[in-house]
């Protein structure tokens, strides 16, 4: 783990990625609150991982599929899909123009 | 000089009965916007994915038919942007451990790696009208199977023989409508150029260049041909004024048949894998592979057409481009029993023709066609009476021909054979006709 | 009749037994939510409409036609069109959903203070936090303003507000009961499960949600056991203590926890020290681990088909996308999730030994009691240290209960936390149960009620 300064462009970076939009100051305190976190977390370095396989889940489970064509029992009608939409028109959805 | 490095992504959705990751419809087409979602698809607060068994078992199959490794243990993956269309903010997909890896596609003799076969989920569609985007979202969850080759192509002739092929194949495993149109087979093909000096490449064999050009969403083989072709000049260009094409993502624009800038892909690059925590990963057995089985492929059955029914080569290749006319020909050779004989020496072949050439309309039952073919196929019995008393007036009224035959024209027996058959309204056996008519000229 | 502090199968006997109707019932708690959330603010959302044995439901169980938040005005008026399965199994087994519980907002925090609708004050304190980040369901309990509660864990969510507020909390095993239909935060953490004023109700809870669910993949397909059947044994087990969970803890806090330890063993138990990873590191596996399913999970919210638009996420919401989106980005995937995730491994295989050797862990459920509102922005990670002690569990996915011990001198709980292995929530149950029939918690379960006359 590289210890690793986080720089306000990073920031804007990650904001970028996440679809968020950040005012000066809220960029220099998650700047420093990241920074702690990362600190922080640098404890992990002190375990020893190398011969360790990683989890992604506890369960153990294996293989869970269902059965393709088996009744659908959660349709949502077109009114109940639209419901909670601020923004609709023609039962679309709409954005504001992306293209 | 350059030489072009093309890689192909393909993406074909399945026609299973459900979704890829809940119950609703895959079959979206025609149905009323957002009427075909449920709160898995329309990515509602708190909704789980459950991955679809057939949908796998058919991602698999594809992978087979390609010549892949099926792998033993495969996940699926969350891949992260940001787009109307994507519910999620995900795209369920795989990352690092794909269905299937390392096979081929082979084509006139030149072998085409494939670099793997994954599947995941297709998006909703968006709209275009006047100032805002409209999203549908009856087809967001369609299970789709990516297929990514190795930058193997060098030229837009070969990508395009290598796209139809692949269709091909895809509707012969019955897993796909492939229905380019309906966009449910879609084609992007990243391209760039290596500088090559004095005939050897400057770079070693396995460094790709510096950047990579991806044209998105292309729904027609001769478009992949076209957009390729352009971009290899539009890149040499800007080579020759030893300049770098930009990493970028491009259009095609159909009329104008040039590509055009979408977005460049530094920024929108950082997709954020990580193994998608609803789904436990699938395990296969050693065997496993063995129990998926693949139908004979279009490769296959011209070989065989070719070996076991004598069918000239370019015929075997027509016939099996369509896995309906395949097994329409199939069907038809099953029910037609025409021996062979002097004048049909290979029915076979014959039957391959009239359904080629569309002799008989191809539209009709297969019974029906059958019975046609056997109609036209059947040896012609010939009224040697009638033939000898018409040979003799022919040759008469053609004393011309005569002579010109006595003195070693042989083929201008072939007008007199033509004005036979046309007399006897093609109800005579051309062999028997034209020996019978040199027997006559010889006696003069 | 005086319903005051029935227990949630009381309740049911007494509808059972027509000496009651579910109507009373339910009359009888609107009336108490009427006459004490003001003050509480432990529900977001009240279901006048409520007509059968009611329970209150953390607002991140989407319930079909009743608003749902997680507690965050990106969802203020989100109606789902569909149920979750828990409150979908409550409702086909008679139950309805008399309102939803406030809670930290997205369940981001140990105070239920990132609400967007305000904090829920502790019953015992209204000053003071109830915990979180099922607060609102822990203080409803506390305040008998519902006879039991569904929340959810991602890590001591469950545990650490039943402990600050006095009521039980369990935790069930991770897979142990579906996740659909709940809002998804740490998605390989998360465990709904119920917060009670009896280990009776609990386990009957328990029985209700859990078992395996067609539309959660991750949900196991291990067999529920008959929770309450197994109640009443006397088994004897052996109870294991890691002095490292005892490390800068209240000092009445361990007093009282010891008290409880000297409890067990005159039941008969055996007593074992033994060692676990320290907590500090499963701080670090978390932290990562979660803030990058955090970060993924609200990727969804973009107001298009529902709720508000991502501005009107909290600071708490946007810290953690931030840095989960930090510790996936490219170039830091290996240093901080993959390295997480193998570290995760290991404290899996240090539970799984542990559990190989002793039958439980006890310990405490958090280092200090309830803290005064807005103290805990004081600590680090906004108090994710007041969850250090039930992280193991957490990262792990094994189960465990809070039972309250007592009171310290400020007159709030003290929590004790029972850690069991994978699937044998009937053993902690039945040892939770011992615990009860011994010392009815010291009779804080009582008083907490008594506060709050009807």
């Amino acid at each position: 783990m590289k210890k690793s300064k986080l720089n306000k462009e990073e920031i804007l970076h990650l904001a970028k990625l996440s679809n968020l939009t950040l005012t000066n100051d809220e960029i220099e305190k998650y700047r420093k609150q990241l920074e702690e976190t990362v600190e922080y977390v640098e404890n992990l370095n002190e375990l020893d991982t190398r011969k360790v396989e990683p989890t992604s889940q506890t369960t153990n489970l294996t293989d869970v599929f269902f059965k393709d064509g088996v009744e659908n029992k959660r349709g949502l009608s077109q009114n109940e899909a639209m419901k909670n939409a601020k923004n609709k028109k023609n039962d679309y959805f709409v954005v504001k123009r992306i293209m | 000089m350059f030489k072009p490095v093309i890689g192909l992504e393909i993406h074909a959705e399945l026609k299973s009965k459900s979704k890829m990751f809940c119950q609703c419809s895959a079959d979206y087409f025609g149905k009323k916007q957002n009427s075909n979602t449920c709160p898995v698809c329309l990515g509602l607060p708190g909704a789980l994915p459950v991955p679809n068994k057939k949908a796998v078992e058919w991602a698999q199959l594809i992978g087979k038919a390609l010549n892949c490794r099926l792998n033993r243990n495969s996940k699926f993956d969350r891949k992260h942007y940001f787009y109307p269309d994507l519910p999620k903010g995900y795209q369920i997909s795989q990352y690092d451990e794909p269905l299937c890896s390392q096979g081929y596609v082979e084509i006139n003799q030149k072998k085409f790696r494939i670099h793997r076969v994954h599947l995941e989920e297709d998006t909703g569609k968006l709209i275009h009208s006047g100032v805002d985007t409209l999203v549908d979202f009856n087809r967001s969850g369609v299970p789709l199977v990516e297929i990514v080759t190795e930058p193997d192509f060098d030229n837009a002739e070969d990508v395009k023989r290598f796209l139809e092929e692949l269709h091909t194949i895809i509707r012969y495993l019955g897993v796909s409508d492939a229905d380019m149109e309906k966009g449910s087979m879609r084609m992007e093909p990243n391209i760039s150029l290596r500088a090559i000096e004095n005939g050897e490449e400057k770079r070693q064999q396995f460094e790709l260049p510096a950047y990579k050009v991806e044209v998105k969403n292309i729904n027609s083989f001769r478009f992949v041909k076209q957009a390729i072709e352009y971009e290899i000049e539009r890149q040499k260009e800007i080579l020759e004024r030893k300049e770098t094409p930009a990493q970028e993502t491009r259009g095609f624009d159909e009329k104008k048949q040039i590509t055009y800038s979408q977005r460049s892909k530094e920024e929108a690059h950082d997709y954020r894998y990580f193994p998608e925590p609803d789904i436990p990963p699938m395990t296969f057995s050693r065997e496993y592979p063995d129990s998926i089985k693949v139908p004979e492929l279009p490769a296959q059955k011209m070989k065989r057409y070719m070996a076991e029914w004598k069918i000239k080569e370019q015929d075997a290749l027509v016939l099996t481009r369509d896995i309906n006319t395949a097994d329409f020909f199939e069907m038809v050779i099953s029910k037609c029993k025409v021996p062979s004989s002097k004048q049909i020496p290979n029915p076979n072949q014959s039957i391959a023709n009239l359904i080629i050439n569309k002799k008989i309309a191809t539209t009709m039952p297969v019974e029906e066609f059958a019975a046609k073919a056997m109609e036209l196929l059947q040896p012609k019995k010939t009224d040697e009476k009638a033939l000898y008393i018409l040979i003799n007036q022919l040759i008469k009224t053609n004393p011309k021909v005569a002579e010109d035959y006595k003195k070693g024209k042989t083929n201008a027996v072939m007008f007199l054979v033509g004005q036979v058959m046309r007399e006897m309204k093609g109800q005579a056996d051309a062999k028997i006709v034209r020996e019978q008519l040199e027997n006559e000229l010889k006696k003069r | 009749m005086d319903l005051l502090g029935k227990s949630l199968l009381e309740l049911k006997q007494l509808v059972a037994d027509k000496k009651i109707s579910e109507k009373e019932i339910n009359e009888y708690f609107l009336k108490r939510i009427k006459k004490y959330n003001p003050q509480l603010n432990a529900y977001l959302t009240v279901n006048e409409n409520s007509a059968h044995l009611p329970l209150a439901v953390k607002d991140n169980f989407c319930t079909k036609g009743l608003k749902t938040t997680a507690s965050s005005k990106v969802l203020d008026n989100f109606i789902p069109p569909y149920e979750s399965t828990v409150t979908e199994r409550l409702i086909n087994n008679g139950f309805s959903v008399i309102g939803k519980t406030n809670m930290d907002a997205w369940a981001h925090g140990s105070s239920t203070e990132t609400s967007d609708y305000g904090p829920t004050k502790n019953p015992w304190d209204t000053n003071r936090s109830p915990g979180g980040s099922s607060g609102g369901s822990a203080a409803a309990v506390s305040a008998y303003l519902t006879p039991a509660a569904i929340g959810s864990e991602t890590a001591g969510s469950i545990r650490q507000p039943a402990a600050w507020s006095g009521v039980v909390g369990l935790k069930p095993t991770f897979g142990r009961v579906s996740r659909y239909g709940v809002i998804a935060m740490g998605s390989s953490f998360d465990c709904p499960g119920p917060l009670t004023t009896t280990v009776t109700d609990a386990a009957y809870l328990l029985g209700v949600i859990a078992g395996k669910d067609q539309f959660d993949a991750t949900s196991s397909s291990i067999k529920a056991a008959d929770y309450n059947q197994l109640l009443k044994n006397k088994n004897k087990y052996t109870i294991g203590i890691s002095d490292d969970y005892f490390d800068g803890v209240d000092e009445q806090t361990i007093n009282k926890i010891e008290k409880s330890i000297e409890i067990l063993k005159k039941l008969g138990h055996k007593i074992k020290k033994i060692t676990l990873i320290h907590p500090k590191y499963d701080i670090s596996i978390y932290t990562i681990l979660q803030r990058a399913e955090v970060s993924s999970n609200l990727s969804r919210y973009d107001g298009i088909r529902y709720g508000n638009e991502r501005n009107e996420f909290g600071v708490e919401a946007k810290r953690r996308i931030m840095l989960g989106a930090y510790t996936l980005s490219y170039g830091y995937y290996d240093a901080y999730y993959k390295k997480a995730q193998k570290a995760r491994t290991l404290i899996v295989n240090d539970m799984k030994k542990a559990f190989s050797e002793v039958d439980f862990i006890v310990a405490p459920t958090a280092p200090i009691t309830a803290l005064n509102l807005g103290e805990f922005e004081k600590y680090p990670f906004f108090g994710e240290v007041m969850d250090q002690l039930n992280e193991a569990a957490a990262v792990a996915g094994t189960p465990a209960i809070n039972l309250p011990v007592g009171l310290d001198n400020n007159n709030l709980p003290v929590g004790m936390q029972i850690m069991g292995n994978y699937f044998e929530e009937e053993k902690i149950l039945n040892l939770a149960y011992q615990f009860e029939k011994e010392t009815d918690f010291f009779g804080v379960i009582k008083r907490g009620i008594d506060n709050y006359k009807d």
